[in-house]
């Protein structure tokens, strides 16, 4: 592998289109026989026009009990496609039960129905290689579903009873949580585990939702009546939308939704976004410091470096996004300077990561040999510090915009793109033009409007670093990075479990 | 034959993705159980990719999909990981580091001036080897090499070639190595063919391997990533020299460590030399393409390469194993188990039982061992079985990874996996289990044409390992008339003692 892939999923879509027609481009004569072609260095060529933006036709509407339904119709393959996005998510369970909303969405899918028991479920699913998945995340719930389109009314009857009825039987429920049992035990054997999971706690604090992890004194504390209680708290029509594409017409498909879904009962408010009104309060906790965990085994130090970040609808996304473009990527400032040039690590990146509706990070990262993980983070911090104090080159300027704006077209490759992100937009209160106002902004920004974001949103006085590695290897140690500084160790000792 | 050949990256994601609860990810994820269903589409499909071979005998196979106005590209170059000398392990993944470093006119400012430079740093790098091996002070040499290095780091323009390759609107561009071949690839909107086109034959005809020695550094930032800080890693890396030795699928993809070090750069010139001749490229485009256009431009581009005889292939002499092997480590971690079946490469007409093997005991929540192991026992957290590994053109292994859940041992594992295998030796699998692996199969491949990057990738995968892409479409009907019977032979040939090789990672 050359590059370590690191794509934050709001990039993957966040990303925008430009539709220009480069005025020298060429029209190939399709088919023509005789096309005397010249090689030719790449500076030199010229492009046909770019291809234009064509989004899926779609349609929207809503059954009387509040569902909320998006279709799309697409007719390459016989395979048809839904997800459910449901609001809940596991900021939303309580602090002594954490692990609860994840057990509700392994087990509403892996436990199945009354009618539709786990094992007699996973047959036939498998033997049609069709599936039906679900779970709850931070901020959300989905379900899903895939089958080929002539299977499509046997697979969405069991999806929809999913859905409605799961039975939630106690030895699934016992079964998930000793998986998360073993998944406790394993938490440190991943020197990147450590360091995402105690990191997200230096920021939002250990007992924030955005940051605290499942342990066996919560999972004790989590009953069925509790999966029962949750579920049914947030699984009604009102507070779901539902998204279904692929090879299916429109009319009949709306007539199989009304079938399965139009008798379930709607639930009282508060549903939807005003269901998550009250989110949690969200402060950095450590305002700065140094902390390690020591890990004597190790060879190399896994680091992140950063402080709280902010939302996706910041107006500054834009200029935001074009220094994360400077900073990152094939030829991005930080793979240039410690990887390329200074051969330090092999990934590096530091990425402003907005979330939709609450403060994301910013977040410096990479892994070195101990012995030079002080010039590490030196190299990281002065790019910081380059991109707040000077302003990009225009040629930076036009990198990251152009690769950005050229490369849109691939967030509208396929309908279920579309899809995906009306439903998102919808789910998170997003204006549906979202993606094009950021467009505009994008194709606005200039270098002075990227220093002034670095120099607003970078604040290397609260930069927390966290170091996974080996304290003795790392020579010279922590404390010299600056005077005075103190380095705090962190214990991640796992606690034993209650007999 | 899957992405599992890529060694690096799949075995990886397969296991962890095994632990995160809420992901499952099947390969399959939608047909019927009526394979005359599914086969028009793939038949249409079949009829829309089209092959050209240029007079040099670099092949094109070109796939029209004019759903989004993109196109996916993916240059197979048929050596591997397999194809090093054994002290020169790393060879082929250091080649395509330095992949992207650039050309003659991409990535320096002045190649006359650099070039020297680039020389200087060879020679020094030699003396320093020599003096440092006679046990004499390197202090001024290596004081030299530094001020050299930096002379020729000014001449550098740090990774223009992806810069101009982002900036274009390319995503993807990466490359992966694995045992059996390197890949390189990315995706453009569909108006820049023939930047592709201009960019990657440049790229392999008048290629630049610069920043050598910083690169090596990166890459042994990588191994310390991927193998030496991590415990399956370490394990994995034993495992394959107990299992597999004097065979070249024993050996690192990534490389020993001390065989990285020792790397010159004229080891990978020698390899680049030897195997990256048109005939061992196979390029795989598929998206919104003429494929007329993309022959006339193949042509222009690509015919400028040389006619270059090809290198013999690899030849696998390895001692048939005779007795069982083992590998034990002590790691601060918790514990893993793995075993390893020897099983020839995938040209044996016995490859689709192989793959149904591994299907019925690992393929999804009905599968053998989940179904045993995982949810009824609740011996282990996670299971995973890969047909092929860490290559398929030669012989190589089936092998089976597993997570022991708390409390429990790897030998309770082990003797549960026994008792699965011994059912599957003893007998004839039910006819609604095989259906339902035929089925799997055949979804799987449906839901990959519906993707460039993943067409882009198989198709010169198959064409080079098999000698025709069309085999990606006959392997269905090789599925297909797998027997119980098939399966109940090859598995009591496979599953032997003196065929296997365990490896333990216990707790220390």
């Amino acid at each position: 592998m050359w590059l370590n892939g690191y794509l934050p999923k709001w990039l993957r879509y966040g990303v925008l289109a430009l539709v220009i027609t480069l005025g020298l481009g060429l029209s190939w004569a399709s088919g023509s026989p005789a096309m005397a072609i010249t090689p030719q260095h790449y500076s030199d060529l010229k492009f046909p026009p770019a291809p234009e933006i064509k989004l899926p036709p779609y349609s929207r509407f809503e059954l009387n009990n509040g569902l909320k339904v998006y279709l799309v119709e697409d007719h390459e393959l016989p395979l048809v496609s839904g997800i459910a996005t449901i609001y809940t998510g596991d900021r939303l369970e309580p602090a002594e039960k954490t692990g609860l909303a994840s057990i509700v969405g392994d087990t509403l899918r892996s436990g199945g129905t009354v009618n539709y028991p786990a094992e007699a479920l996973n047959q036939f699913l498998e033997q049609r290689a069709a599936a039906i998945e679900s779970g709850i995340d931070t901020t959300a719930g989905s379900a899903s579903f895939s089958s080929l389109s002539e299977d499509l009314n046997e697979v969405f009857s069991r999806f929809a009873e999913l859905l409605r009825q799961p039975a939630f039987p106690p030895e699934r429920i016992e079964f998930t949580k000793n998986q998360w049992r073993g998944v406790i035990a394993r938490r440190n054997d991943s020197p990147d585990a450590i360091a995402g999971r105690e990191f997200q706690k230096l920021i939002y604090g250990a007992t924030s939702p955005y940051a605290r992890t499942i342990e066996y004194s919560t999972l004790d504390q989590i009953s069925r009546p509790d999966v029962l209680n949750f579920y049914q708290q947030y699984y009604h029509p009102n507070n779901i939308l539902l998204g279904i594409v692929g090879d299916f017409d429109s009319a009949q498909m709306r007539a199989l939704i009304e079938a399965q879904f139009g008798d379930w009962q709607a639930g009282s408010p508060p549903v939807g976004r005003s269901l998550l009104q009250d989110l949690p309060e969200v402060q950095q906790v450590q305002q700065s410091g140094i902390f390690i965990v020591d890990q004597p085994q190790l060879s190399q130090s896994t680091l992140q470096i950063g402080h709280l970040g902010g939302e996706l609808n910041s107006p500054d996304y834009a200029a935001l996004s074009v220094m994360n473009g400077v900073l990152n990527g094939l030829g991005g400032r930080l793979v240039n300077e410690v990887r390329s040039r200074q051969g330090l690590a092999y990934s590096v990146y530091a990425y402003w990561s907005p979330q939709f509706d609450y403060p994301g990070l910013f977040l410096a990262a990479g892994q070195t040999r101990s012995e030079a993980t002080i010039p590490f983070i030196k190299a990281t911090l002065a790019e910081l510090e380059k991109i707040r104090s000077a302003p990009i080159t225009e040629s930076e300027l036009a990198l990251a915009k152009d690769s950005i704006l050229n490369a849109f077209i691939f967030s509208f490759a396929t309908p279920a793109q579309t899809l995906s992100r009306v439903m998102r937009y919808d789910y998170y209160g997003y204006p549906q033009d979202f993606i094009f106002q950021y467009q505009k902004q994008l194709k606005a920004t200039t270098a002075a409007d990227v220093q002034r974001a670095a120099q607003t949103y970078l604040k290397p006085e609260q930069l927390v670093t966290l170091v996974v590695g080996n304290a003795a290897a790392i020579q010279p140690p922590l404390g010299s990075l600056s005077p005075g500084s103190k380095v705090t160790p962190i214990d991640v000792t796992i606690p034993s479990p209650q007999g | 034959m899957s992405f599992f050949s890529l060694f690096s990256v799949s075995w990886r994601r397969a296991l962890t993705g095994l632990l995160l609860l809420l992901v499952w990810s099947f390969s399959g994820a939608a047909t019927s159980a009526q394979p005359n269903n599914i086969q028009p589409y793939i038949d249409r499909v079949a009829e829309q990719i089209s092959e050209f071979t240029l007079s040099n005998g670099m092949k094109f196979i070109v796939m029209e999909r004019h759903q989004s106005p993109t196109v996916s590209f993916m240059t197979y170059v048929d050596v591997g990981s397999a194809y090093e000398q054994p002290n020169k392990t790393g060879a082929a993944h250091f080649l395509e580091h330095l992949a992207f470093k650039g050309t003659t006119l991409i990535g320096t400012r002045d190649y006359s001036a650099e070039r020297p430079l680039l020389d200087e740093l060879d020679q020094l790098a030699g003396q320093l080897k020599t003096t440092q091996a006679a046990g004499k002070s390197t202090d001024s040499l290596q004081q030299q090499f530094a001020q050299t290095q930096a002379k020729a780091a000014a001449y550098v323009k740090q990774n223009e070639f992806g810069q101009i390759v982002q900036q274009a609107g390319g995503v993807g561009l990466n490359a992966t190595t694995s045992a059996d071949a390197t890949r390189y690839f990315y995706s453009f909107p569909a108006n820049k063919l023939e930047l592709w086109m201009s960019l990657e034959s440049e790229r392999f005809l008048d290629p630049v391997f610069r920043e050598f020695y910083e690169e090596q550094a990166v890459i042994l930032e990588e191994r310390r990533m991927r193998t030496d800080n991590s415990p399956i890693g370490k394990l994995v890396e034993a495992f394959l020299q107990v299992a597999l030795p004097d065979h070249p699928y024993g050996r690192p993809v990534i490389g020993f460590e001390a065989d990285i070090r020792n790397l010159e750069s004229r080891d990978v010139r020698d390899l680049f030399d030897r195997y990256y001749g048109p005939s061992r490229i196979t390029i795989g485009i598929v998206g919104d393409v003429d494929p007329k256009q993309v022959q006339a431009m193949s042509e222009a581009y690509f015919g400028r390469f040389k006619a270059q005889t090809r290198a013999p292939d690899v030849s696998v002499n390895m001692l048939p194993q005779t007795a069982p092997r083992s590998v034990n480590l002590t790691l601060p971690s918790q514990p893993w188990y793995m075993e390893g079946y020897q099983r020839p490469g995938l040209t044996d007409p016995d490859d689709a039982v192989y793959q149904m093997i591994s299907s019925i005991l690992s393929g999804g929540r009905t599968a053998r061992l989940y179904r045993s192991l995982v949810e009824q026992q609740q011996l282990a957290l996670s299971i995973q079985v890969s047909p092929t590994f860490p290559g398929d053109r030669y012989s190589n292994l089936l092998v089976l990874f597993a997570q022991p859940a708390p409390d429990r041992s790897i030998e309770q594992v082990a003797a549960a996996i026994e008792a699965e295998l011994t059912q599957l030796k003893t007998t004839p699998v039910p006819a609604a289990e095989l259906d339902q692996v035929k089925t799997q199969a055949r979804a799987s491949l449906l839901q990959t044409l519906a993707s460039n990057q993943g067409m882009a990738s198989l198709l010169p995968e198959y064409e080079a390992k098999t000698g025709s892409w069309r085999n990606l479409f006959e392997e269905l009907k090789a599925i297909d008339a797998v027997t119980a019977a098939d399966v109940q032979r090859v598995a009591q040939q496979l599953f032997q003692p003196q065929n296997q090789t365990v490896g333990k990672l216990t707790a220390g």
